[in-house]
C-alpha cells in the first residue's frame, strides 16, 4: 500500500497536487481543481481520454483529438462516439459519406 | 420492435423509477451501477436486472465464478479493470448477450480466458492490456465477430497471435505494444482488411518480413517505434492506405530508394533516432499529404532529396549530412514551406527562395556558405528568423535584406564579414555578428529602430548602442532624449543589451583592435 495519505493506486503525492506517480501499469489523470491539477490514478482514463503506456511506467491519460468522440483508441482513433453519430474508420459522422450505407444497430458507415 | 428499450429507463424515457442498488454502489435512474474502488471481493448482489453499465474496477476480485453476471441480460459495459483477477470461469460471463465493452486491463491473467469469451457475440472493445498474457489461444476471439477494437498491449506476448486473428475481418485497431515480440512473420495480419490501426511499438522487433503487412488494406496507422529493426520496413508497400508512419528509435541505417512509393497518402513519419547514414533521394517523392519531414544526422546523404509533389510540406529539416547544394527549384514545389532547417551541410551557394514566400524561419548554420546575393531572401515578407552563422560569408549584398520587413532576429556570427547592409531590417530586435574579426567599423543605430540586442565583434561598437559615458552596464534602461526636427522632446525609454559591453579595460576607443 502506498503511504497512508496518498490516494489508491498512488504510490508518491503530495498534499497540494495529489498523487505525482502512480503505481505500475495505472494511467495519472490529471483532474482539474479551479487553478490547482490533482493527480489520480485510474486503471482506465474518463471519458474523452485514452491511455498511453510506455515501458518507464507513467503511464498517462491523454486527450482525444476526435470531433464528437467519447472513447478512443488513439489519439486519431474514436471507439465510441457520441450519441446519435456513426462511426467510419475511426471517426464521427452526423451521416454518413456518399459512397456508405448505415448499419443503424452497430451505428456504423459501412 | 426492441421491448427491453421501452422497459430501460432513462434510454427511452419511460417514467422515473426509484433506482434499487446495492450498497456497495452509487447507481443512478439510466441503468448504470458504480461500485469501482470499494474494496469488493466478490460481485455485489442487489442490482437492477436492467443494468446497462457496471463498473467494478479497482476492487480486490481475484475470480469469476460460473453465471455470476447471469442477472445482467441488458449489460453493454462491463469493467473488470485493475482487480487482482487471476481466474475467470469458463461460464462466468454466460448471458451477456448485448455486452459491447469489457475492461479487463490492469489484472492478474496469463492467458485470455478464450472460453468465457466464446458467447459475447455482440461485443465490440475488449481490454486486456497490463495483464501477464504470454499466451493467446487460437479460439480466443472465435466467437467475437463484432470485435472492433482489441488491447493486448503491455502482457508478455513472445509473438505475434496470428492464430487468433485469423477471424478477426471487422477488427478496426489492435495494439500490441510494449509485449516482447522480436519477429513478424510474412501474412501475419493477412484477413485484418478493416483493421485502421496497429500499434507495435516498444517490443523487440529485429526482423519483420518482406510481406507481413498483406492484407491490411485499409491501414492508416502503424506504429513500430522503440523497436530494434535495422533494416528499413519495406514490407509498407502493402499499406496503399497509410497516412501516419512511426519508426523512430531504432537501429535503421538507410531509407532506399521510393522508400514509400507505395504510400502516397502519408501525413506524417516519424523517423528519427535512427543511425542513418543514407536516405535515397527518390524516398519522399510523390507524398502530397505530408507536412513535416526531419531527417538529421543521415551523415552519408549527399544528394538533395527530390520533393516533387511532395508540394504541402510546411516544415523541412534536413542536418547532419554530407548535402552541398540546394536545387534551384526547390521552391516551385514548397509552396507552403514555413520553415526550413539545412543547418550542419555542406552547402556552398544558396539559390533564390523567392517562390517560398510562407517561409517564417530559416537556419542554414555551419555551412560553408560565402556570399548572400540580391535576391536569395527577395520576397520573404513573412520571414521573422534567418540563421546564417557559422558559415563563410564575406559579402552581403546592400539590397538582401530589403524586402524582410517581418525579420526579427538574424544570426551572422561566425562569419567573414566586414559590412552588414542594414537597409530593411525596420523590425529587427535581435542582431548577431560576434565572430567576425574583420568587421572593425563603427555600427550605426540608425537604420534598426527596433533593435534590443546586438552582439559585435569588438566592445568599443557598442558605444553607438549603449552611450558609453554612463560606463554602467549596458543591460542597464538608459533614456535617450530624440530630437525630432525641432518639434516636443520624445522621451524613449529603450532596454538595449550590447556584448561585448565595454567597460574600464575596454574603453570605447579603439586601441590595438580587439583587447578581450
Amino acid at each position: 500500500e502506498g503511504p497512508p495519505s496518498c490516494p489508491k493506486g498512488c504510490e508518491r503525492c503530495s498534499e497540494f497536487n495529489g498523487c505525482i506517480k502512480c503505481k505500475p501499469k495505472l494511467f495519472i489523470f490529471l483532474e482539474r481543481n479551479d487553478i490547482r491539477q490533482i493527480g489520480v490514478c485510474l486503471a482506465s482514463c474518463p471519458m474523452g481520454y485514452f491511455g498511453m503506456r510506455n515501458p518507464e511506467g507513467n503511464n498517462r491519460c491523454t486527450q482525444c483529438k476526435i470531433d464528437n468522440c467519447e472513447a478512443c483508441f488513439n489519439r486519431n482513433f474514436c471507439t465510441k462516439c457520441k450519441e446519435g453519430l456513426y462511426s467510419h474508420s475511426g471517426r464521427c459522422y452526423v451521416s454518413c459519406p456518399p459512397d456508405q450505407r448505415t448499419a443503424n444497430d452497430t451505428m456504423e458507415c459501412v | 420492435i426492441c421491448l427491453w428499450c421501452f422497459l430501460r429507463p432513462g434510454a427511452a424515457g419511460q417514467g422515473q423509477s426509484t433506482a434499487v442498488c446495492s450498497p456497495s454502489c452509487s447507481c443512478d435512474e439510466d441503468g448504470g451501477a458504480d461500485c469501482s474502488g470499494r474494496g469488493l471481493t466478490t460481485v455485489p448482489t442487489g442490482l437492477r436486472a436492467f443494468t446497462y453499465y457496471l463498473d467494478l474496477s479497482m476492487n480486490n476480485i481475484t475470480e469469476l465464478p460460473a453465471y455470476v453476471f447471469k442477472n445482467f441480460p441488458y449489460l453493454e459495459e462491463l469493467r473488470l479493470a485493475g482487480n487482482d483477477l487471476s481466474f475467470i470461469h469458463p461460464e462466468a460471463l454466460s448471458g451477456l448477450h448485448q455486452l459491447k465493452v469489457l475492461m479487463l486491463q490492469n489484472n492478474q491473467l496469463k492467458t485470455v480466458p478464450s472460453a468465457a469469451l466464446k458467447n459475447l457475440h455482440s461485443l465490440q472493445s475488449l481490454r486486456l492490456d497490463a495483464n501477464h498474457i504470454t499466451t493467446v489461444p487460437d479460439d480466443s476471439f472465435e466467437g467475437l465477430q463484432q470485435l472492433r477494437h482489441l488491447w493486448l498491449d503491455d502482457n508478455n506476448l513472445t509473438e505475434v497471435p496470428i492464430g487468433s486473428l485469423r477471424h478477426q475481418a471487422n477488427l478496426q485497431a489492435l495494439t500490441l505494444a510494449l509485449n516482447r515480440i522480436s519477429y513478424i512473420p510474412d501474412n501475419a495480419f493477412a484477413n485484418l482488411t478493416s483493421l485502421v490501426v496497429l500499434h507495435l511499438h516498444n517490443n523487440r522487433i529485429k526482423e519483420i518480413g518482406d510481406n507481413c503487412f498483406a492484407g491490411l488494406v485499409n491501414l492508416e496507422t502503424l506504429d513500430l517505434n522503440f523497436n530494434n529493426l535495422m533494416v528499413f520496413p519495406k514490407a509498407i508497400e502493402a499499406l496503399p492506405k497509410l497516412k501516419e508512419l512511426g519508426f523512430h528509435s531504432n537501429d535503421i541505417a538507410s531509407i532506399p530508394e521510393g522508400a514509400f512509393h507505395n504510400n502516397p497518402l502519408l501525413r506524417t513519419i516519424h523517423l528519427y533516432d535512427n543511425p542513418l547514414s543514407f536516405v535515397g533521394a527518390s524516398a519522399f517523392q510523390n507524398l502530397s499529404d505530408l507536412h513535416s519531414l526531419m531527417l538529421r544526422g543521415a551523415s552519408m546523404m549527399q544528394d538533395f532529396p527530390i520533393l516533387t509533389w511532395t508540394n504541402n510540406l510546411e516544415s523541412l529539416t534536413l542536418s547532419g549530412t554530407k548535402i552541398s547544394s540546394i536545387p534551384a527549384d526547390l521552391c516551385e514545389d514548397l509552396k507552403l514551406l514555413r520553415t526550413l532547417d539545412l543547418s550542419y551541410n555542406e552547402i556552398k551557394e544558396l539559390p533564390s527562395f523567392q517562390g517560398c514566400v510562407q517561409l517564417q524561419e530559416i537556419s542554414f548554420q555551419h555551412n560553408h556558405i560565402q556570399q548572400i546575393d540580391r535576391d536569395t531572401f527577395q520576397g520573404l515578407s513573412s520571414l521573422r528568423l534567418l540563421d546564417l552563422s557559422r558559415n563563410e560569408i564575406r559579402v552581403i549584398h546592400r539590397d538582401a535584406f530589403l524586402t524582410l520587413t517581418a525579420l526579427t532576429n538574424l544570426d551572422l556570427s561566425m562569419n567573414s564579414l566586414t559590412v552588414i547592409p542594414t537597409t530593411g531590417l525596420s523590425v529587427l530586435s535581435q542582431l548577431k555578428l560576434s565572430g567576425n574579426p574583420q568587421m572593425k567599423n563603427v555600427l550605426t543605430a540608425k537604420n534598426l529602430p527596433k533593435l534590443r540586442s546586438i552582439s559585435v565583434p569588438y566592445a568599443y561598437q557598442c558605444c553607438a548602442f549603449v552611450g558609453c559615458d554612463s560606463m554602467t552596464s549596458s543591460s542597464e534602461e538608459n533614456d535617450v532624449k530624440k530630437s525630432t526636427g525641432g518639434e516636443d522632446v520624445e522621451r524613449i525609454s529603450m532596454i538595449m543589451h550590447c556584448s561585448p559591453s565595454p567597460g574600464a579595460f575596454k574603453p570605447c576607443e579603439h586601441l590595438l583592435g580587439n583587447w578581450m
